[in-house]
Order: C-alpha cells, then sequence, then structure tokens
C-alpha cells in the first residue's frame, strides 16, 4: 500500500486526509465538476481565485469497460424458499417426508413444477409470468453465507460485513465512491421501501465515507423528504435569486470558504431536483397498458409493482444503483399460502420490468440481481414451513454483462448444500463489482488506519457467468 | 500457571522485555500454556490419541448426521447451542452445560438422547441407537476429547520490525518539553505557542495575514465555544470595548456559559460514539443512556481534569466515592464502556461477548489514544507494533467485567426477549429487596420457564400441527402473548429503573482472569492464555501492574493518564486543536499510529501536551490558552501567492473558515428566532421507550423523529437512535453514530439546500424570526433588514444590501398577493419556548403503551403503506409571508453557515 501523505494533491480547502485519498484514488473529479461549473463566469470576482473541491459524485470511469451502467436489485427480504420457486430437485419430491442428510424430514414442494423456454429451466408454477423470461436469467445456485439469522446475513449481503460493530459501507456507496453518478439531478443511489430493521439505514448507508454516497431512502408512495416546495415556485425562485446574491457576494470576500462554489452549485442543483424528482417518482404518468404489464394496483398488494416501474424510471434517468424491496418471505410457517401470496405479487412485475428494460433497449446497460439474504432448508419445519439455510442457495442476474439462459453452480440432490460453483457472499460482491468495471481489490477506502475493501479479504470474481 | 511463568508479566511489560532478552523465552511460555491446557484434559498422550480417533470415527460423524442442521456454526443453533465446537458444548445452550467433561450423567446431551425425559428429546423424532448413545455417554466419561486448536508455531513472538516501530514512530515517545524556537518578528508572537507556529511560517517565507476583525472573531469565538451565535448587543460591545481585556474577559465568560459544556461535550460524544439504542442488527434502545451524556456536559461544564475523566469513564465503579451522589456519578461515567452498537441477535455468547469486548478497545484505544488496537484481534498489527497477544492482554481486562447495557444476546426473539435488567447499574444506592419482592420475582421466573415450556410443547404437539393455519396459528399467538405478559411482569419487578434509577455502564465480573487468545480472532477457537496488561507500543517506567483480584479496569485507567503515557495528552490537545482551528496538527486525529498523518508542528504538539499536563489537565485552560493565541486571532483571508504554496493552510498562516455543525445551524436557528430553550430537558425522549426492537417505521420510531422535530432545545438534547438520526443533524454530516468520530465530513450537497428551502422547521423558525422582528418594528424599514442581519449574520448590512433586501421583500409582498398560495408555514403551530417562565411545552414524551409483539414472526409486516406526514403548511398574510421569506434566505445564506 503506498499512501505516503506527501504525494497527495493539496487543496485549497481543509480537505481531510480521507477526502485527499479518495481522489488520489482515482484523480478524476476535477475536470468533470469544470465542466458542471462552466457557465459560472468568476472572472468579475475581486478574491484570489480559490481551486475548487472536487465532486466526490463527478462520473468516474471505471477499472475496466464493462457493459453494465446501472444495477437494479429486488431484494426478497426473509429468505425466499428456494425449493418452491426457482429450485427443482427431483430428489427432494421423490424422497418426501424421509429423513433427511443432517436430520429432519425431508419435505417436497407442494408447488408443480415444469421446464420453460429454449433452456428448459425448471420453474415453479408460482412463477408464471417469470417462467416466459427465464432464458434472459442467468443462475447463480451455489451461494452461501455466514449467518442463519436475517439481521446478519442481510447486513452482510448489503455492506459485506455482518459484525454490527464496525458498520460498512453499503454495496451502493462502494458504487457511488467507485463510479459516481451518471445524472447529477437525481440521487445516484435509490432504496425504496429498504428493510425496517436487520441494520436499517445500515444496509444503504456510507458508514465511514461521506454522506454523498449514502443511499436516498424512497417510499413507494414516491415520498422523499423535503422535495416538495412549501411555496409557489416563481416565488421560491425569487428567493433563491437573493440567496444566491448573497453567495455570491461572499465570493468576493477573500475570507470566503473553499466550498462555497459547491454551496451555490447545490441550490441549483437542488431546484432543478425538485422539479425532476417528483415527476420521476410519479408513476401515474405512465400509459394504462404500462401500468397494466406491471400490475400496478393500489394498497399492500401492489407495492412491489409500483416499485418495479419506479425502478424501471429512475434507472433509465442515470441511476446508478436502485434497489426495491418485498419484504415478508420468512416461511417458519404457512409457507403454502404466503408463497402463493408472494410470488403473486412479485411475478409478473419482475417479468413486466425484464420485457420494459429489454423492449427500451435498457437491459444492454442495465444488470438486474433478484434473491434474498439466504434460503430455506428442504426439510420441514413445523406442519407447514421452511427453515433457514445458508449452505447453498440461488440468486439470479439478468441483463448486461451476463450469460443470458446460464447457470452457475448447483447444490446437492436434496438443495441443501452447494456442491458446485459455490459463491460466498463475497464472490457474489466481487463477481458484481466487476460486473459493473469495478475491481473489488482496488476499490479501497482508508478508515481508521487502514484500507477497506468491499470484500475485505476475499473475493473471488466468477468469470464463467460473463457474457 | 503462574508456576510456569516464574514472573507473571502484564502484556506489555511482558513484550517490553521480549526483545531486549528472551525472544525464545516468550514463546516458549506462550507453548507451556498451551501445554498446560492440554494436561488438563489429558495426560497421555497416547492415550489421548486413541480418544481423538475414538471421536473422529465415531462421535463426529454421528454429530453431524444427527445434530447439525439444527445446532451448528453453518446452520442453526436452536435453543443457542451449537455441538460443532467443544466449547459450544461444554457451554451449551439455554438450557445449561450440553457436555461436562468425564461426567456423562451430569451432562445433557445424555439426558436429550436417552429419551428418557419427555420433555427433552433429542434428535426429535429420530431415537439413537443404543450403541450410539453408548458411543456418547464413552466419550464424554473419557474427557470429550476434541482435536486442539491449531495455531502458529510464532504465536507471541514480537519481531524485529515492531521494535525498531517501537523506538522509532513518533507518537508514542516520550513526551519532551520543547525549548522555544527563535523567531524574526518578535512582535508577533502573544504566546508562546505562537511562536511554534511563526518559527515554521519564517521557514517557509510564508506571512501570516492580519487579525480578524471584531465581529468576525466575536463570532468565530462564541461559535467555537458555546455552538451559538453572539447576540447583537454582545456584538456592539465587544466591538466598541477597546481595552485590552475586553478578548480575554469575552473569553471568559464563555468558558463560564453553561453553553461551553453543551458544546465541547458534543465533542467528546461524537468520540465516544454516543447513541440511545443497540443499532443493528436490532435495534433495541437504550432508555438510560441520556445519564451519561449529562455527565459529559457536566464534566467539559466543570472543567474536570481531563484525566480523571477518562479514569472515572473506564473504571469509575473502582474509585472511591464520598457521597452516593458522587457514587452515582462514577458509575454513570462507566457508560462510555456500554454505549456501543450490539449485535443482540448474536446467536452465540462467546461471540457477542467477544465482539463487544472488540467493540470496547476499539473506542478506548481510538478515543484515548488515537491506536487502532482492534486491527490485532485476528493477527498481530499490519502497522503498528500491536501483537495480537497486546490485543488480548486488553481484552481480558474486559472479559473480566460485566457489560451492562441492559441487554442480552439471542437469536430470534421478540418483544422483551432481549431485555437483562440483571445487566443494568442500579444507582441512588442498592435497594434491599424484601422477601416478599424475591418471592414475587421466584414466582414470575417460573412462570416463564413454565410458559416457554408451553409454547414449545404447543409447537411440536401433533395435535395443534394439524390445526393448521389460522387455528393452529392462534395457539400460538395465544402461548406467546402469555410469555409476554409474564415477561412484562418480571420486568416490573425487577428492572432498577422500575423501582428506582438505572444506568448503563461495567461493572467486575463475578469471575476475573486472564482470557485465551482467540486463534484468527474466532471466539471458539481457544489459544493460550494471555496476562492481563496494555500495550507494549506505550510501554514505561512506572507503569502500574494488574491487580490479580480485580478486572484491571483501574490499572487501565491509571496506565492511560499515567503522565509519562505520550499518546493520552498528545491526542487530546490534537482535538482541542483541530476545533480550535479547522485541522489538527495531526490531521488524522483519531490515527496516531504508523498509518496516520505525521504532525506539521511536532515541538508545538509536545509544547502543548506539556503545558496541559502542568495545568493539570485542564480543557479550559488549554482552550483559553489557544483562543488568546495571535494564531487563533487571525484573520480568515486568503492570499495569492500564499495559498498557492499552501493551500491547504498547513503552516497556519490564515484561520480557516469553517462551516457550522449540523448541532450550530438548527441551534443558531432556534436561538436567533428567540425560539431556543436554554434549559435542560429532563432525561430524553428516548427514557421512555421500552426495551424491544425499534423498527425504523414503527410507531415509536415515528414518535422520536417528531420529537427531534418539535423540540426546542439545543440539539445534544435530541433523541439519537441509531439509525434514526433526526434528518436536522444527519442533513449536515452528523457523526456517524456507531464509529469512533474525531472529525466529521464537511459535504455540500443538495439534500442541504432542499433542507433549508422546504423543510417546515425551517420555515417556521423564518417565520418566528420575521414576527419577532417586525415585533419590534412595525415600520419595518431599513432598521429590520440591518436587525435581521446583525441577528443571523453577525454584522450590519451595507447599502446594496439594505436596498436589496427592501426590494425582495416589497416584490414577494406584491407578487404573493397575486399567487394563489402565499408563503406556507406550520399549520400546528411548532412548540416553542414560554419566555415568561422559561419552561418548555416542546418534545413532551408521552408514557409509552407499545403493544408487546405477539405476531409469530413480526419480520414479516408489510411496510407498503409507509406514512410520511410531514406537518402541513397554512398561507401567511403577503407581508409576513415577504419577511418570513427574506429570513428564510438568510438562514440559507452560505455566509450563516460559515464563519470567517
Amino acid at each position: 500500500m503506498s499512501t505516503n501523505p506527501a504525494s497527495y494533491p493539496a487543496w485549497n480547502n481543509p480537505l481531510s486526509r480521507r477526502q485527499a485519498l479518495r481522489h488520489a484514488g482515482f484523480g478524476f473529479g476535477y475536470l468533470a465538476l469544470a465542466g458542471l461549473l462552466g457557465e459560472q463566469n468568476r472572472t468579475a470576482c475581486a478574491a484570489p481565485p480559490r481551486s475548487t473541491p472536487p465532486n466526490p459524485l463527478a462520473p468516474k470511469a471505471p477499472h475496466f469497460p464493462t457493459k453494465a451502467k446501472r444495477i437494479i436489485f429486488l431484494f426478497m427480504e426473509g429468505a425466499m424458499s428456494q425449493l418452491d420457486t426457482f429450485e427443482y430437485k427431483a430428489k427432494l419430491q421423490s424422497d418426501d417426508q424421509k429423513v433427511g442428510p443432517g436430520g429432519g424430514t425431508l419435505v417436497a414442494s407442494k408447488f408443480k413444477f415444469a421446464q420453460h423456454g429454449q433452456t428448459g429451466t425448471w420453474v415453479s408454477e408460482l412463477y408464471p409470468h417469470m417462467a416466459k423470461q427465464v432464458d434472459k436469467l442467468c443462475f447463480l445456485r451455489g451461494l452461501h453465507t455466514d449467518t442463519p439469522a436475517h439481521p446478519q446475513a442481510i447486513v452482510q449481503l448489503h455492506t459485506g460485513a455482518a459484525q454490527a460493530t464496525l458498520t460498512r459501507p453499503s454495496l451502493g456507496a462502494w458504487l457511488m465512491y467507485g463510479l459516481g453518478t451518471e445524472n447529477q439531478d437525481l440521487p445516484g443511489y435509490v432504496t425504496i421501501n429498504p428493510p425496517a430493521n436487520f441494520g436499517g439505514a445500515v444496509n444503504y448507508g456510507s458508514a465511514f465515507m461521506p454522506a454523498q454516497f449514502q443511499g436516498t431512502r424512497v417510499a413507494d408512495s414516491g415520498y422523499l423528504p423535503n422535495i416538495k416546495p412549501q411555496i409557489p415556485e416563481k416565488l421560491q425562485r425569487r428567493q433563491l435569486d437573493l440567496i444566491q446574491a448573497m453567495n455570491r457576494d461572499l465570493a468576493k470576500d477573500p475570507a470566503a470558504p473553499a466550498a462555497l462554489d459547491g454551496v451555490i452549485q447545490s441550490y441549483e442543483l437542488a431546484f432543478r431536483m425538485q422539479d425532476k424528482v417528483p415527476k420521476l417518482l410519479d408513476i401515474s404518468s405512465e400509459p394504462q397498458t404500462v401500468l397494466d404489464e406491471y400490475g400496478v394496483k393500489p394498497g399492500p398488494a401492489g407495492s412491489f409493482a409500483r416499485q418495479c416501474l419506479m425502478a424501471r424510471r429512475l434507472s433509465e434517468a442515470g441511476v446508478r444503483f436502485v434497489e426495491i424491496c418485498h419484504p415478508g418471505w420468512d416461511q417458519h410457517n404457512n409457507l403454502h399460502k404466503e408463497l402463493i401470496r408472494n410470488s403473486a405479487a412479485t411475478d409478473q412485475p419482475t417479468a413486466a420490468l425484464l420485457h420494459d428494460l429489454e423492449r427500451r433497449g435498457l437491459l444492454d446497460e442495465t444488470l438486474v440481481l433478484f434473491g434474498s439474504e439466504f434460503g430455506r432448508l428442504p426439510t420441514a419445519q413445523g406442519p407447514d414451513g421452511r427453515d433457514h439455510n445458508i449452505t447453498g442457495y440461488p440468486m439470479w442476474l439478468a441483463g448486461a454483462g451476463v450469460k443470458p439462459g446460464f447457470s452457475y453452480g448447483a447444490t446437492d440432490e436434496y438443495g441443501l448444500h452447494a456442491v458446485e460453483g459455490k459463491m460466498h457472499t463475497t464472490d457474489l460482491h466481487a463477481t458484481l463489482l466487476a460486473l459493473l468495471g469495478l475491481d473489488h481489490e482496488s476499490l479501497t477506502y482508508p478508515y481508521a488506519g487502514r484500507e477497506f475493501r468491499l470484500t475485505d479479504v476475499a473475493g473471488n470474481v466468477v468469470r464463467e457467468i460473463f457474457a | 500457571m503462574s508456576k510456569m511463568l516464574p514472573t507473571l508479566m502484564s502484556g506489555s511489560q511482558f513484550l517490553s522485555l521480549v526483545t531486549a532478552i528472551a525472544l525464545g523465552g516468550t514463546f516458549a511460555s506462550l507453548n507451556i500454556q498451551k501445554q498446560a491446557n492440554a494436561a488438563e484434559r489429558e495426560p497421555d498422550s497416547s492415550q489421548r490419541g486413541a480418544d481423538l480417533e475414538f471421536f473422529e470415527k465415531k462421535i463426529r460423524p454421528l454429530l453431524v448426521d444427527n445434530c447439525y442442521t439444527c445446532h451448528s456454526a453453518d446452520t442453526n443453533s436452536k435453543g443457542g447451542l451449537r455441538v460443532d465446537d467443544r466449547n459450544g458444548l461444554v457451554t451449551g445452550g439455554r438450557g445449561g452445560p450440553a457436555v461436562v467433561p468425564g461426567k456423562p450423567e451430569e451432562s445433557l446431551l445424555i439426558r436429550a438422547v436417552g429419551y428418557g425425559d419427555k420433555k427433552l428429546q433429542m434428535p426429535p423424532k429420530k431415537q439413537l441407537t443404543e450403541e450410539q448413545v453408548a458411543d456418547l455417554t464413552l466419550w464424554i466419561r473419557n474427557g470429550a476429547a476434541w482435536p486442539e486448536v491449531e495455531f502458529p508455531a510464532d504465536l507471541g513472538a514480537s519481531s524485529a520490525e515492531f521494535a525498531e516501530l517501537r523506538k522509532s514512530h513518533w507518537s508514542w515517545q516520550p513526551l519532551r518539553e520543547p525549548s522555544l524556537p527563535a523567531v524574526k518578528n518578535t512582535t508577533w508572537p502573544r504566546d508562546d505557542l505562537d511562536r511554534f507556529v511563526l518559527a515554521e511560517l519564517e521557514k517557509k517565507s510564508l506571512q501570516p495575514v492580519g487579525d480578524a476583525a471584531a465581529e468576525a472573531l466575536i463570532r468565530r469565538v462564541t461559535f467555537d465555544l458555546t455552538g451559538l451565535p453572539p447576540t447583537p448587543e454582545k456584538i456592539a460591545e465587544f466591538a466598541s470595548d477597546g481595552s485590552a481585556q475586553a478578548y480575554e474577559k469575552l473569553l471568559d465568560r464563555l468558558l463560564a456559559s453553561p453553553q461551553f459544556g453543551e458544546r465541547w461535550g458534543r465533542h467528546w460524544l461524537d468520540v465516544a460514539r454516543y447513541a440511545e439504542s443497540t443499532g443493528p442488527s436490532r435495534n433495541i434502545p437504550y432508555p438510560h443512556a441520556w445519564r451519561y451524556r449529562n455527565y459529559v456536559i457536566d464534566a467539559f461544564q466543570q472543567d474536570m481534569p481531563y484525566d480523571q475523566f477518562i479514569r472515572e469513564q473506564i473504571a469509575g465503579d473502582l474509585l472511591p466515592a464520598d457521597s452516593q451522589e458522587r457514587r452515582d456519578e462514577l458509575l454513570i461515567a462507566t457508560g462510555f464502556l456500554a454505549l456501543g452498537g450490539k449485535d443482540v441477535n448474536q446467536r452465540f455468547k462467546v461471540r457477542f461477548t467477544m465482539d463487544n469486548i472488540d467493540e470496547q478497545i476499539d473506542t478506548v484505544t481510538r478515543s484515548i489514544l488515537a491506536l487502532t488496537a482492534s486491527c490485532a484481534r485476528c493477527h498481530d498489527h499490519k502497522y503498528d507494533p500491536i501483537p495480537a497477544v497486546d490485543y488480548y492482554a486488553l481484552a481480558g481486562i474486559f472479559h473480566s467485567t460485566d457489560l451492562c447495557a441492559g441487554v442480552r444476546n439471542l437469536m430470534g426473539g421478540g418483544g422483551l426477549d432481549y431485555y437483562d435488567t440483571s445487566l443494568l447499574l442500579r444507582i441512588g444506592g442498592d435497594a434491599k429487596p424484601s422477601a416478599d419482592h424475591v418471592a414475587q420475582v421466584e414466582k414470575a421466573n417460573a412462570e416463564l420457564a413454565q410458559a416457554r415450556s408451553e409454547l414449545v410443547a404447543l409447537r411440536d404437539d401433533p395435535a395443534n400441527k394439524k390445526a393448521k393455519g389460522p387455528a393452529g396459528e392462534k395457539n400460538l399467538k395465544a402461548a406467546r402473548k402469555k410469555i409476554d405478559t409474564i415477561q412484562e411482569e418480571l420486568v416490573r419487578l425487577t428492572d432498577p429503573a422500575a423501582t428506582g434509577r438505572a444506568a448503563l455502564g461495567v461493572r467486575e465480573a463475578a469471575t476475573v482472569g486472564d482470557t485465551q487468545l482467540r486463534v484468527r480472532g474466532e471466539a471458539e477457537k481457544l489459544g493460550p492464555s494471555v496476562p492481563r496488561g496494555f500495550l507494549s507500543a506505550v510501554a514505561f517506567l512506572e507503569q502500574p501492574q494488574v491487580n490479580a483480584a480485580q478486572s484491571g479496569r483501574l490499572e487501565l485507567a491509571q496506565w492511560l493518564t499515567h503522565p509519562q503515557n505520550p499518546l493520552t495528552p498528545r491526542v487530546m490537545v490534537n482535538r482541542v486543536w483541530q476545533h480550535l482551528l479547522g485541522r489538527g496538527i495531526v490531521q488524522s486525529v483519531d490515527n496516531f499510529g504508523v498509518m496516520g498523518d505525521s504532525p506539521s508542528h511536532p515541538e508545538l504538539l509536545d509544547h502543548l501536551a506539556t503545558r496541559f499536563i502542568r495545568d493539570g489537565w485542564s480543557i479550559k485552560r488549554l482552550i483559553r490558552t489557544i483562543a488568546l493565541s495571535r494564531t487563533y486571532r487571525l484573520s480568515a483571508e486568503s492570499v495569492v501567492a500564499q495559498s498557492a504554496v499552501d493551500p491547504a493552510n498547513r503552516y497556519l498562516w490564515r484561520h480557516l473558515p469553517r462551516r457550522l455543525a449540523a448541532e450550530e445551524i438548527r441551534d443558531a436557528m432556534l436561538a436567533t428566532a428567540g425560539n431556543l430553550s436554554s434549559a435542560r430537558p429532563e432525561g430524553s425522549p428516548a427514557a421512555n421507550l421500552k426495551v424491544i426492537e425499534l423498527r425504523d417505521t414503527a410507531p415509536d420510531a415515528k414518535r422520536m423523529l417528531q420529537a427531534a422535530r418539535d423540540d426546542v432545545h439545543r440539539s445534544i438534547y435530541l433523541p439519537l437512535l441509531r439509525g434514526l438520526t433526526p434528518p436536522a443533524l444527519e442533513v449536515f454530516d452528523f457523526a456517524e453514530q456507531s464509529l469512533v468520530t474525531g472529525s466529521r465530513d464537511e459535504t455540500t450537497v443538495p439534500t442541504q439546500a432542499l433542507y433549508l428551502l422546504n423543510d417546515a422547521f425551517v420555515h417556521q423558525q423564518s417565520r418566528l424570526l420575521a414576527e419577532r422582528v417586525l415585533a419590534e418594528d412595525r415600520d419595518a424599514g431599513s432598521d429590520a433588514v440591518n436587525r435581521l442581519y446583525r441577528l443571523t449574520l453577525g454584522r450590519d448590512a451595507t447599502a446594496p444590501e439594505i436596498a436589496r433586501s427592501q426590494r425582495f421583500v416589497a416584490d414577494y409582498e406584491s407578487a404573493s398577493r397575486s399567487e394563489p398560495l402565499s408563503i406556507a408555514a406550520v399549520k400546528k403551530p411548532l412548540p416553542h419556548v414560554d419566555k415568561s417562565s422559561e419552561t418548555t411545552v416542546a418534545a413532551t414524551t408521552s408514557t409509552i403503551t407499545a403493544k408487546p409483539v405477539v405476531d409469530q414472526n413480526p419480520d414479516n409486516v408489510s411496510r407498503s403503506v409507509e406514512v410520511n406526514a410531514e406537518p402541513t403548511v397554512e398561507p401567511l398574510d403577503p407581508r409576513t409571508a415577504a419577511w418570513t421569506a427574506f429570513c428564510q434566505a438568510l438562514f440559507s445564506s452560505a455566509e450563516f453557515r460559515y464563519l470567517k
């Protein structure tokens, strides 16, 4: 690690070493911001020229060229039962009620599976719409993680580490840090209806990175705090003009803070955001055919459909990372009934999202990830439930950079342990970063005396799935 | 063991000798201990070999095949038990030790597999064969052999590299009082510290800029010392007082004001990662954390010597007290060690314990020493000479300490399951429980055990299983509800807070002693035992020795604050310097290790540190010294030529402009609007929360955010639950509440602009300010504009500014007459201070009647209908609207939020 402080560029502002390092690692930001601020004529100022602090969210070149520019993560919070949905195990179906390896009573899925698409991929009857999209999917079937408890596994899936005593930046924050945002009028990282517990804000936080990198939390109603002006736009523009006139006056003061240009810029941005963001989050402007395609309806049952449609709109507008969430997959009991309910809420919207992205030509540059923090056991729990399984479970990817109609890794004949193509959560993270053009070993951030990585000291990129 | 280690040494002493005398010796003594551990179990190595073979052949496969699905680290841990680890079996789960080596008859495991006890039959529905049971019994009788944890042969050996670093790296070298450097411009320095600054400037051919103007200076120093703006009256008074003592008088007034403790106490709370809940993974409130907050504020306010402040936080419970009140204070002080984030959902007690110890070591070493000792948990520190044995020397101290945060670990609990009233400190004296009370507690405990077994029985009852779906669910819910009710009763009986007052903190553990090194940091992988002690990187001659009969915290506190410990004073003066000058002499304020920054003025740092000790570790005197210096009083003016040479102002040729912290922005708005309550509120809104999981979307969470929104006290008193930072603070880079934060970020983002433009709180304060000034000056002429400039920006408006402002107000007023909607203010008036009595009508917290969680799986709740009600707004008359908009523009201006 080369971190000789003397080699850092020194800017005319009280940059912390952390900030300095952050930029030294990439060396861009200056030019992008110069472009952003190009319209400002500062020659009239009597004050000495100040160098401008770089905008940490300016778009940055990836470490290597890549197809995926954006990612949408459909998070099935609570651990979806893979054995009743996307993971068909003939042996499990035939060994119903027998004793399983490691104890417990095996229980076959009550739902019918069939092969679909040219790839002949098995999908259960719970996902009829997705069954038509299987040839787009790239399954990771050998995933495993460390802790069979939701809070730790969810935090680990989102931040790379489950250790509660040292909060780490979320995957999205790492992407913001590594890639910046494409659309400066929008937050680059949006999370819709994130988990209300299990780490809560940690799952989209920036931890020891600056707050710019954290996710913006949005409700599926489109609510975002402080985005709505409290006064008519014309009047607010007058007010803003006064604020900016005062700020420009201050710029003439030799004692003006270095961040002043950023402040001025942030007001113009904010003014544009309050115009654009609510429109973007307002799905009612979509044609009825599209609303129907996604299955948008009011109330909780339509939540995920609304989120899928919002995700497409945000992604299309250049939001780097959108995460949407369907909770309630933790079927220790009532497995049968709740699977029907949950799949009904997620099947059509997910399929519509893939189809819509493809239709708009966005699937070529957008990566879609679908899955849970872990899976469920092939054995029974109580009369109608399955317990947690962290030793082998699937997720799937689709879109930019991955092989369509592909499957990587496998679990044993009952779907209990991953036996082939095993991927730990860190391997998943390393692979996702690589798909977005980032080398997980180079993407480091200094904190508390050492360089941190999303993947800590592990992580293998699974190139076999790359298109 | 002490026989084998003839000179039982503390970790640091132990290692400081290593390079000098006996590298091999240390290594050997650790090995001896390892063998000693093995010897306890098995004297004969050939017999042990046979036992291990028996284990691998018969026992391990049996456990894997029959138990792992429910009881292993990789799968589950029903009842808190794991069988894939010897310690897991010996420690056992909730039912107690599963294996007692040598005593199968006392081992729960044998009882369970024997199927004799109807309530404890394992594996369920699949009884083991007689032969398998016999194997298990034999294995336990022969000592429950399990392969030793392997650890590297060079464990504990010191390296030449570390020895070199101990000698060479600047930060842990002894403090020396540097002689004052010679300077050319002898008239410039006001204080000795200025000479160190000037000497460097002269060396670099940089010229200090002129002194700050009176208005800029009073605004700067008032915010720096109290976090609040100076009133226009105080500004005028200072500007007109030409006496040489005017500034000194001002300083002394600010240092004595109660607002000083609230400002500087908050700096320490950042470092102490203060918060009122556990954070992830299940966010459990700490209803008594606020007592520690108040303790910190008072300590700074009363100028408690910093060494004493540290000693009280590390070992207050072990220090003498001459009154109950003092005893309480000392207990509350140890809250420092208890307030960290905790993973209460951790399945395994040993991991929970070791993670919390790690959190304590990390916080103590980073906050007080600016060292990252927790890097040595899994292996020797990669950069600093902190070997893993040093880490476990410290760990032994905390392992001998009960962490009393009121929470226990449990996987997948609900309701009050995580609340442990025995892990709280009672303050106000011990109430001796009556025999009647003891009987009640016993009864409730018995009932709880009964209710729990009923729930388990019901869950496994085939009849109930047949009642699939809602009916079965309903029975289970009722059983769960019964548990909740008894738990509530038990809490009512045992909660110190219910019968008196409680605090978070630490106490000595029932058994104290050294702990073992954990191989690769894994809690279960026990290596050799490490004598308790301190960091060898900071070794000095007179360092205290751990008292074998106690935890060692007292000696740790003494070691941290020993005058020969160079880091503690260096780190603190650097923190103070940073808060006053904008950047530390060492910029990485929380890391003085090899990877940290080197000091820009090493001699100045030592000058300040030695002076600090000489001045009785007085923070106020340190602040006074620095604030009186010429360096501090420089103007913020930038000069092109110098900014080209030293753009970051490393050499202090000017004063760096500073953005106000989140609290200052909020407090300054309240203060200028005349709406700030200077009183200290009773407790915290979080004090009434039940100790049950707090979800982001729960009514209680909303109530906390609402309490924060409505509150008119200083920001330090807002509820600070992890993950629920009040938006007014979060938007301006508040400290990350789970991490030691010696230096906050300073970002500039559009969400800040959106907050100032659109947030109801900002509107409300703007309106109150407008009304305040309009009430004083009905004509609302140029004087009103000027008055508002003085109130918000601390200066007079210029003639063009007055003209522009009046034009704005007039235009806005006439434009808003023609607009359908006028400027809005909060419909429900926000609570504000009743000035007549100076009591607040704000932030009243109703008694909580949170429903106990009865849902079988509360984590499966839909959150799609999320109500995010922001206060609704009502139109104002155009005149008030225009002045409100003007006041808001002042609050939103960059000048308001930056200090020159």
